[in-house]
């Protein structure tokens, strides 16, 4: 996590009586000492997406609030106007904002080369060039013109894709149309299993 | 679903079976816990008590994999007591069509079975037909061989007394359940069924489905708020994912992928496009043409459909036993494939028969493996039993954004396609996967117009610049693209559509290319009005409100659409059924239909309400599934029995399996039934979820829940580690030792049953454990290919 | 302004939601667990686990209930663990929302065993990173810029509930009517004396030890406990059995 534990801890202990705890009680008045989180939901220093949670399909409206400084999500929270959950989401909804603010999130594109014990980082232009003759050799060496009954199928019998519902809906249309393109049959996703 | 997740709400019966709605989909509970606070009863049937039984008004334990026997007794009980909703099953079901002769069934077996292929010829059990060419009818349903009378004999077997016999259910359990839930086939009572893969995988997943179809026909429940027949689905966007036909039998909108036996668009077009002859028919499919040339013109731009037809892949035939899942990594096993994309999927922990998958991935020459996090999938050949230095795949790990860092849109089980925008930037410059595909596509593109390559015309016509702007993915015009526009000025009823106006909606595709639409189900989602998926207006008429239809949220298909086939929601007359619930009503004056977006805008009674089957009507006789038109009871293909009272006949004859991979039936071995589920806090193979510390800390490892019996019989005390061991591997687990599980009398045995999470991986965390599809079998359903995973056979012991 | 929870045990799921927007809110780190034979994780309640959802099997003549209680501070209307107070401003009692917070002066306290053992719902812990003695503050941040507490936004089914005091009582009276239908055993918890009042199905006993406030439980701080009983025994406490 971007933040580490140690910050947390800080936060915690003293964000709750920070800007909310302004001389009440028992007549002490606590010292703000750190960054509060409700002040962090302000848009001075937060833009405010919606989004829908991407785990079981009932989908559930999220409210994600990014800090404009870093970029990055500083808290991630039921959508109080969804019609379906009306703010409220599940355990795993209520930890999005651990799935894209996670330390086990490796730093770059990863290569493992025939026969060897470990992946290198590479860069994202090799993969892919990489990728692309990989598939055009596996392709125009094995590509079917004819079935065994000499009928045009015009198929690649030895490339297969698995997904994915986890994709948007405009992602899963560019992927199926992109693997007919390639002459994919062998195109499987969750939804089969 | 047929309905939506607030529509919940609005029934009177909830069932639950097949799935774990409180733990798997928790915010349904919101409009369960509102049903239940009007005054609804909630039933779950389910082999272990759960957080969804502990809220249920009634739990009944069944075995695992009895679904069958329990509703197929219902439809007995529902025939035999005349408790169908008599008007709705004359007029809207196939209930009085006459079954054609060539029709029979026998101990287990249907007609037009072949022993060699383990298939049925279909066409064994057709509908006679009259003169017309429409299936014959007895509207007094007395003829024997009417699917009523049909529905009667099948089911004569599936007594009270062999319903309790196999499915470990209590006599009174049974009753009760009967009881409660036929009490739903009255015109003012909605009863709906919540699913998931409990029904599914199974090797007669699709004909538990189909028995409770029958249930919610008989009932007339189908088409109304608060009834239908509603699949919880698992993912964010496996509703959507498979519209777009991210499957080997379908692409984009249902359209069939076409076979070898099709070499012209024409050819093809002839055999998925249905031919009804009765005027009152909708026929839906009978558009099929305008939708296949609209999809190949969204694909290939610049070409005729009848030539770009040709671009497409051919199957040499639809049988799942050949492309799908388990044979794909059979054939992969056995060498087929050069290269895989697993993309957003880890199918080293998800598929059935985990060593068998892992083993496979081992005989590829490369993978990619496109994730949020390192996963078995792309790092298998370091995994358990895996020597890195005899493994040759090429391994490319990609990763990406997550979903709160992207743009577009997911299709939730409701049909609701909501949109989400980007919050976050992705760390690491990642980027969206709409972002990878664009460039890999853009770089093999450039790589065949650089090189040559084989019959390259389908890869270099294809329209991927449709998808980006200024070679980047857009996800926008993707969707635009999905919506489809007019290739060229159109007159359509007298109004001209100009080129590049987007198409209003799916009547107006045309079959001649002068419409492009990626997939005709989502037309009408992006249109000159914008985005629909984008909308937030809770504005509702005080009858939407009632119902909670919401119809400017988001947008639904199709045409948003909020429950389907609600023309059977109303009498012939076009009068709800329930006035208090009216779904769709009939507006006499302006003639016009209020309320939801009607199946079709026809006056009360012009069109049968199942306009997307052939008929027009709900078939409660179906002879288009490849295991026979009407349910019929099996045992898994690993059972704790050799015989069950229904027939000779112990398996589905048609169940896909490997005659080389043992089974484990009546093998003291493996004495107890095994199944797997989720739990809230981690998310399939738990893959995402695994590597949140807030997930990890409440589900840290992986267990397993057995009854006290069966731990006092095994030794077993509650938290210790122990071996579930099966045919084909064995996983350590903590062990669970519940009241909640309780071992069931089976034919008058003991039959003791376990459950595991399918959650964990061994790459992380690394005490978690591994995964519990080491233990499932490699056999699946005849009709969809999905794996058995949720009764198989197992032994539980010590560590 | 007087804040109030109800939470109706009967609807709570147990989808745990409420325990992972309390961490997510506050941003407290996970720890480290094992199973151990339930589904209940952490074990308890922690210097970093301020809410947990306990889970319990209760087997009564053959019928099985599993029971889930998500526990947390009950902010009582007059606090007893104000009374292990030592240090001036450890504890804060907002007089507008009621909310009882610990702040980080807690860490100078030299007994911070006391505050738990003045609480009749064993709730303090101290978080040994900072030497904080914590619990639930009712997101008092939250609060005050008028939003629900996130275990209250994230919880479906209309177990949590969170407003002004005498709305929460009268939503209490109103489910408790329609609980007891069900459950004939279905009670209030200690509604005229705390902040968070829980609605059970069964008896407080069979969920936890400390569900319910109750003197035969146990005696680690016999001086203000026997003070915030003395306060229950008010005819004020109901039981509907």
């Amino acid at each position: 996590m971007h933040t580490n534990r140690r910050n947390f801890l800080k936060l915690s202990a003293t964000a709750a009586v920070a800007t909310a705890f302004g001389g009440l009680g028992l007549g002490c008045t606590p010292k703000a000492e750190a960054v509060d989180r409700a002040a962090a939901m302000d848009p001075k220093w937060s833009k405010q997406t919606t989004s829908i949670c991407c785990y079981c399909a009932v989908g559930c409206g999220l409210v994600v609030n990014t800090s404009l400084k870093t970029k990055r999500a500083v808290n991630v929270e039921g959508d109080p106007d969804h019609p379906i959950n009306e703010g409220a989401l599940c355990a795993k909804g209520a930890s999005i904002w651990q799935l894209a603010e996670n330390d086990r999130r490796p730093d770059s594109v990863l290569y493992r080369a025939p026969y060897a014990n470990k992946f290198k980082k590479v860069s994202l232009a090799w993969a892919l060039e990489k990728i692309a003759h990989n598939v055009k050799k596996a392709r125009d060496e094995n590509f079917t013109h004819l079935n065994s009954r000499g009928q045009a199928v015009n198929r690649c019998d030895t490339i297969a894709s698995l997904g994915s519902a986890a994709l948007d809906n405009e992602e899963c249309w560019a992927y199926s149309t992109m693997l007919r393109s390639l002459g994919l049959v062998y195109v499987e996703h969750q939804a089969r299993i | 679903m047929t309905n939506h997740w607030i529509d919940l709400k609005n029934s009177d019966c909830i069932l639950i079976m097949g799935s774990n709605a409180a733990e798997n989909h928790p915010i349904s509970f919101k409009w369960v816990t509102k049903a239940q606070e009007k005054g609804a009863t909630v039933i779950h049937v389910d082999p272990r008590f759960t957080r969804t039984s502990a809220k249920a008004d009634m739990y009944a334990p069944i075995r695992s994999g009895a679904d069958i026997a329990v509703l197929g007794g219902m439809i007995k009980y529902i025939l035999d007591n005349d408790l169908i909703f008599k008007e709705y099953v004359l007029e809207y079901t196939n209930a009085s069509f006459i079954v054609g002769d060539k029709y029979a069934f026998d101990n287990g077996i249907f007609s037009g079975y072949n022993r060699e292929t383990r298939s049925y010829d279909l066409s064994q059990w057709a509908f006679a037909m009259d003169e017309n060419g429409n299936p014959k009818k007895d509207p007094t349903l007395q003829d024997p061989r009417c699917v009523y009378q049909m529905l009667r004999k099948h089911y004569e077997r599936y007594t009270l007394d062999n319903v309790e016999a196999i499915s470990g259910m209590t006599r009174a359990d049974i009753v009760k359940f009967y009881e409660t839930y036929a009490a739903t086939g009255k015109k003012d009572k909605a009863g709906t069924i919540m699913y998931a893969m409990g029904w599914t995988q199974h090797t007669v997943g699709v004909q538990n489905i189909r028995a409770m179809a029958i249930i919610q026909l008989l009932l007339g429940n189908i088409g109304i708020p608060g009834g239908g027949v509603n699949a919880l689905r698992g993912e964010a966007n496996v509703q959507g994912s498979t519209d777009h036909g991210l499957l080997y039998h379908i692409l984009p909108g249902y359209l069939a992928t076409p076979l070898a036996a099709h070499q012209s668009l024409a050819e093809y077009n002839k055999a998925f496009t249905p031919v009804s002859n009765d005027p009152m028919s909708a026929n839906w499919w009978q558009n099929f043409p305008k939708y296949s040339a609209s999809l190949l013109k969204s694909m290939w731009m610049d070409d005729d459909p009848a030539v770009s037809f040709n671009y497409l892949p051919k199957l040499d035939t639809a049988a799942a036993s050949v492309y799908s899942w388990l044979n794909l990594f059979d054939k992969m096993d056995k060498g087929q494939f050069k290269g895989l994309f697993a993309w957003g999927m880890n199918p080293a922990c998800s598929g059935a028969n985990t060593h068998k998958t892992r083993q496979a991935l081992t005989r590829l020459d490369w993978l990619v493996n496109v994730n949020i996090f390192p996963n078995e999938t792309g790092s298998f050949w370091e995994g358990p039993g895996m020597d890195p230095s005899k493994i040759k795949t090429e391994v490319f790990f990609l990763p990406c954004s997550v979903s709160i860092e992207k743009e577009g849109s997911v299709s939730n089980s409701g049909r609701w396609m909501q949109w989400r925008y980007q919050g976050p930037d992705a760390p690491h410059g990642f980027k969206p996967d709409g972002d990878l595909m664009y460039e890999l596509m853009h770089e093999i593109q450039a790589l065949y117009k650089k090189e040559g390559g084989v019959y390259p015309e389908p890869i270099l016509r294809f329209n991927l610049e449709g998808w980006a702007t200024n070679g980047i993915f857009d996800p926008h015009k993707t969707a635009k693209l999905i919506n489809g526009h007019f290739t060229r000025d159109v007159e359509i009823g007298g109004t001209v559509y100009k080129k590049g106006t987007q198409v209003p909606s799916f009547a107006m595709l045309q079959a001649d290319g002068s419409t492009c639409s990626g997939n005709w189900l989502y037309c009408n989602s992006y249109t000159e009005q914008g985005n629909m998926a984008a909308r937030r207006s809770l504005a509702q008429t005080p009858e939407q409100e009632k119902l909670g239809l919401f119809p400017n949220y988001t947008w639904c298909w199709p045409v948003n659409r909020r429950i389907l086939y609600n023309r059977a929601s109303v009498d012939p007359t076009g009068k709800p059924w329930n006035p208090e619930l009216p779904l769709i009503q009939w507006d006499a004056i302006t003639k016009k239909w209020v309320g939801d977006v009607p199946d079709g805008g026809w006056a009360p009674g012009e069109r049968h309400p199942f306009i997307m089957t052939r008929f027009g009507f709900g078939q409660l006789y179906g002879p288009g599934r490849a295991d026979g038109p009407l349910p019929e009871y099996y045992e898994p293909l690993e059972c704790p029995v050799n015989s069950h009272p229904f027939s000779t006949t112990l398996h589905n004859p048609t169940a896909i399996s490997y005659a080389d991979e043992d089974k484990a039936v009546c093998d003291p071995r493996y004495p107890f039934v095994g199944t797997t589920y989720r739990v809230t806090e981690h998310w399939q193979t738990g893959l995402m979820t695994r590597n949140q510390e807030w997930l990890v800390e409440m589900e840290p490892q992986m267990f397993v829940e057995m009854s006290e019996e069966l731990a006092a019989l095994r030794g077993i005390t509650n938290g210790e580690k122990v071996i579930v061991e099966s045919v084909r591997g064995s996983v350590w687990a903590k062990a669970m030792v519940t009241k909640r599980f309780k071992p069931f009398d089976v034919q008058g045995t003991v039959i003791h049953q376990v459950g595991l999470p399918w959650h964990y991986g061994w790459t992380w965390p690394k005490d978690g454990g591994d995964s519990a599809n080491i233990l499932t079998p490699s056999v699946g359903d005849p009709n969809t290919g999905i794996p058995e995973t949720k009764a198989f056979m197992v032994n539980v012991r010590k560590a | 302004m007087s804040k109030t929870f109800f939470i109706d045990l009967t609807k709570c799921t147990a989808c745990r939601g409420c325990q992972v927007a309390c961490k997510q809110w506050k941003k407290l780190p996970a720890e480290k667990t094992v199973n151990w034979g339930s589904r209940q994780n952490p074990k308890d309640l922690s210097g970093v686990t301020l809410k947990l959802v306990r889970f319990s099997e209760v087997e009564t003549n053959g019928k099985l209930q599993w029971l889930f209680y998500p526990e947390q501070c009950r902010h009582c209307v007059e606090p007893p663990c104000i009374d292990a107070m030592t240090v001036p401003g450890s504890i804060v009692h907002d007089q507008e929302t009621g909310a009882v917070i610990y702040t980080s002066l807690t860490a100078k306290e030299p007994n911070k065993e006391s505050f738990a053992a003045n609480c009749p719902y064993d709730i303090p812990r101290i978080n040994k990173e900072t030497g904080m003695v914590v619990k639930c503050d009712m997101c008092n941040d939250r609060v005050k810029m008028g939003m629900l507490p996130a275990c209250v936004l994230t919880c479906p089914t209309g177990a949590m509930n969170f407003g002004e005091r005498e709305d929460m009582l009268e939503l209490a009276e109103k489910n408790l009517e329609a609980a007891q239908k069900r459950y004939p055993d279905a009670e209030l918890v200690d509604e005229y004396t705390v902040r968070v009042i829980y609605l059970v199905q069964t008896s407080p006993t069979s969920y936890h030890e400390y569900l319910e406030a109750d003197a035969s439980s146990i005696q680690r701080g016999p001086l203000s406990r026997k003070q915030f009983l003395a306060k229950l025994a008010s005819p004020l406490k109901r039981m509907n059995s």
